[in-house]
């Protein structure tokens, strides 16, 4: 019980660190907590909050998919060219489903060639770049009629149509993890492969639906950012991997598998993406955002090795242990 | 256990006496088959691919890419994966060389200085991999940093070395060769007697192959990952420095990409991802195949997608091949 105290008490540390970045920036500049600049900051969470859905759930099932980017450029292409003949909605459907297919594909051949989805998604990450500049000519594709783009980046208060779509798959997928059988496979096959065969579940339905979630949550991301913004570039989405796996491991996502929430991922996104947005508003350059990103990312690799959840649980455990050997010993 | 534990047994690790003789006979009778099948199919297809010339030329472009992938081959025997830094380090130190010719250092001390830095660096990503962190992550926070914190101190901008004592480094050619080829094969030999007729060398086999055991044996784990991200981080130094030499300049976005292709040299080459299996003379022979494959698809006249597509499915089938060879053996 004990142990579950702490690890609770590691969510309410993570959401705490999100309000101290977003007060300490509302407090230095006065253009942060505005309605434009919280539109703004949604719309860029839209943005790194799939993408790092999509890192998180293959981190969560003990796998890791590097080509989100890559992926994200080729459904990128997919919709800029298709949106005009078969309208908005349609296409934005279509470009996700086949991110759907392309990522059950590669979570079956990873399952059943038994090989580590670290080598084969950068094969993949490769071999996309390249369909990316095949399937594009080599150019930047645009659209025409820059009306489908406004519709999707038509801002209504603070939010718009890419930022409603992507809040409600964090909340689609928020129950589908935590409510239903399969979430909780996935959750079974990232903390413990064998444990979870032996206990029945088949490992290869787990496996395909986190690699088919992220497949379509990098399409997702690809679709919406590229007919946002009208045009979408064979090179594009090639720094994706940062951000999003800082944005995942701030919120929680444990790199040993089984661990992390989607809550989580939505507070680590929205704690990244207030740091940039502050950032970008004293006028850094790309680069300094880069720097922070990976300094961020340092920082919470080193606090998840230090304080932990699996360290205080093993300190906890070993405390334990010594408490009941004194216990046990026998009178002298 | 999950792929990304790396405090678990690495898989291979407890095959057999048998499985190792195997292991060492198959493996690189594989990698040669499938070699001279390419040269003679580039034959057949284009003559100009099999000339001495052209051999010169394809080892030239294999070799920077080479000594980076010789180098960051002791990190994947070692268990740690692959490095994501190695591309901002070799840039790291281009512009560091640059800089310290700029300010009238002797060269000397130029390449001296830079490759001490380099060591640092290596030496600080081994530390946080040797507490625990994952290597894929450490490393991909620290190419952020280093890429984050060069453009920063340079303004994003081309340093010049505004010397020519240098240019001998990059642009010479001893016995006809250029130097960076030289270093190549220098390197290659170095590290195929390193890695299998030295202790560090074996400790580092070990390692990779079963940390467990290797700890029972009385080899530290965690000074290993030092030894080997230093090694790997000076390997990628010493690309840097030769670009630098070379044009006289020093260029953040110099080395894009190097790591993955890097990468794919290691894989191609063999060696298994979890550890505890490779060889250097493989990893040399992995990046002089894809060179080739990229000099014939020049000279055929593919486009640039079709070129990175097919490196990508060279990449996936290569690596499922060796990962399909593995897991036989391990049932037999």
């Amino acid at each position: 019980m004990r142990v579950l105290q702490r690890v609770e008490a590691m969510t309410w540390a993570r959401i705490a660190l999100c309000l101290i970045v977003f007060v300490f920036f509302t407090l230095r500049d006065d253009r942060f907590f505005t309605t434009n600049n919280v539109f703004t900051i949604l719309e860029g969470f839209a943005f790194l909050g799939l993408a790092a859905l999509a890192v998180g759930v293959t981190i969560i099932a003990g796998e890791f998919d590097l080509s989100v980017g890559s992926a994200a450029a080729v459904a990128g292409i997919v919709a800029v060219s298709i949106v005009e003949e078969i309208s908005l909605v349609p296409a934005v459907l279509v470009t996700t489903a086949i991110g759907a297919a392309y990522g059950a594909v590669q979570g079956y051949l990873v399952h059943r060639l038994k090989i580590q989805s670290l080598v084969f998604t950068l094969g993949t990450l490769i071999a996309l770049r390249g369909v990316a500049f095949m399937i594009s000519g080599e150019n930047t594709v645009v659209m025409s009629d820059l009306s489908i783009s406004k519709s999707v980046r038509r801002q209504l208060w603070i939010v718009s149509p890419s930022s409603l779509v992507t809040i409600a798959v964090f909340v689609a997928i928020g129950l589908l993890l935590r409510y239903t059988r399969d979430g909780r496979e996935i959750y079974g096959i990232g903390g413990g492969r064998q444990e979870a065969a032996a206990a029945g579940v088949a490992v290869v339905r787990p496996l395909v639906l986190a690699f088919a979630l992220s497949g379509s949550f990098a399409a997702l991301t690809g679709a919406l950012t590229s007919i946002k913004s009208g045009s979408a570039g064979p090179a594009a989405f090639e720094e994706l991997l940062l951000p999003a796996v800082t944005a995942a491991l701030i919120g929680g996502v444990s790199l040993f598998g089984g661990k992390g929430s989607v809550v989580g991922i939505a507070i680590g996104a929205l704690t990244l993406r207030f740091l940039i947005s502050g950032l970008s508003l004293e006028g850094a350059p790309f680069y300094v955002l880069t720097l922070a990103t990976g300094a961020v990312l340092i920082v919470v690799v080193v606090l998840e090795l230090v304080i932990g959840p699996h360290v205080l649980r093993a300190r906890w455990q070993g405390w334990r242990n010594r408490r009941r050997w004194v216990a046990e010993a026998p009178p002298l | 256990v999950t792929d990304l534990d790396l405090t678990a047994d690495a898989g291979g690790g407890a095959v057999p006496s048998a499985g190792v003789s195997v292991r060492n006979g198959l493996m690189p009778v594989v990698v040669a088959c499938a070699v001279l099948g390419f040269l003679l199919i580039g034959w057949i297809t284009t003559p100009e691919f099999v000339t001495y010339s052209n051999f010169q030329s394809i080892i030239r472009s294999a070799a920077l890419i080479g000594i980076i992938a010789e180098t960051m081959t002791f990190v994947t025997i070692a268990g740690s994966y692959v490095s994501l830094s190695v591309s901002q380090t070799a840039a790291m130190a281009a512009i560091a060389f640059a800089a310290f010719l700029s300010w009238g250092w002797p060269v000397w001390v130029s390449v001296v200085a830079v490759l001490a830095i380099a060591a640092a660096v290596g030496l600080a990503q081994g530390g946080a991999v040797a507490l625990g962190g994952n290597p894929i992550v450490v490393t991909l926070a620290a190419g952020a940093v280093l890429f984050g914190s060069g453009a920063w101190l340079t303004d994003n901008k081309t340093v010049r070395t505004g010397t020519d004592a240098a240019d001998w480094i990059g642009t010479a050619r001893p016995l006809g060769v250029t130097t960076q080829t030289w270093a190549f094969l220098i390197i290659t030999g170095i590290s195929a007697l390193v890695l299998v007729r030295t202790r560090f060398g074996r400790a580092v086999t070990l390692v990779g192959a079963n940390r467990s055991a290797a700890t029972a044996a009385g080899l530290r784990p965690g000074r290993i990952s030092l030894y080997v991200f230093a090694v790997s981080s000076l390997g990628a130094a010493l690309a840097g420095v030769f670009t630098a030499a070379q044009f006289s300049q020093g260029q953040l976005d110099q080395f894009d990409g190097a790591d993955i292709d890097a990468i794919a040299a290691i894989l191609v080459g063999g060696a298994a991802i979890q550890g505890g299996e490779g060889s250097a003379t493989r990893t040399a022979i992995g990046a002089v195949f894809i060179a080739a494959l990229q000099n014939l698809m020049v000279l055929r006249g593919f486009s640039f997608g079709v070129r990175v597509f097919l490196v990508g499915m060279a990449i996936l089938i290569s690596v499922s091949l060796f990962t399909v060879m593995r897991g036989r053996r391990r049932l037999a």
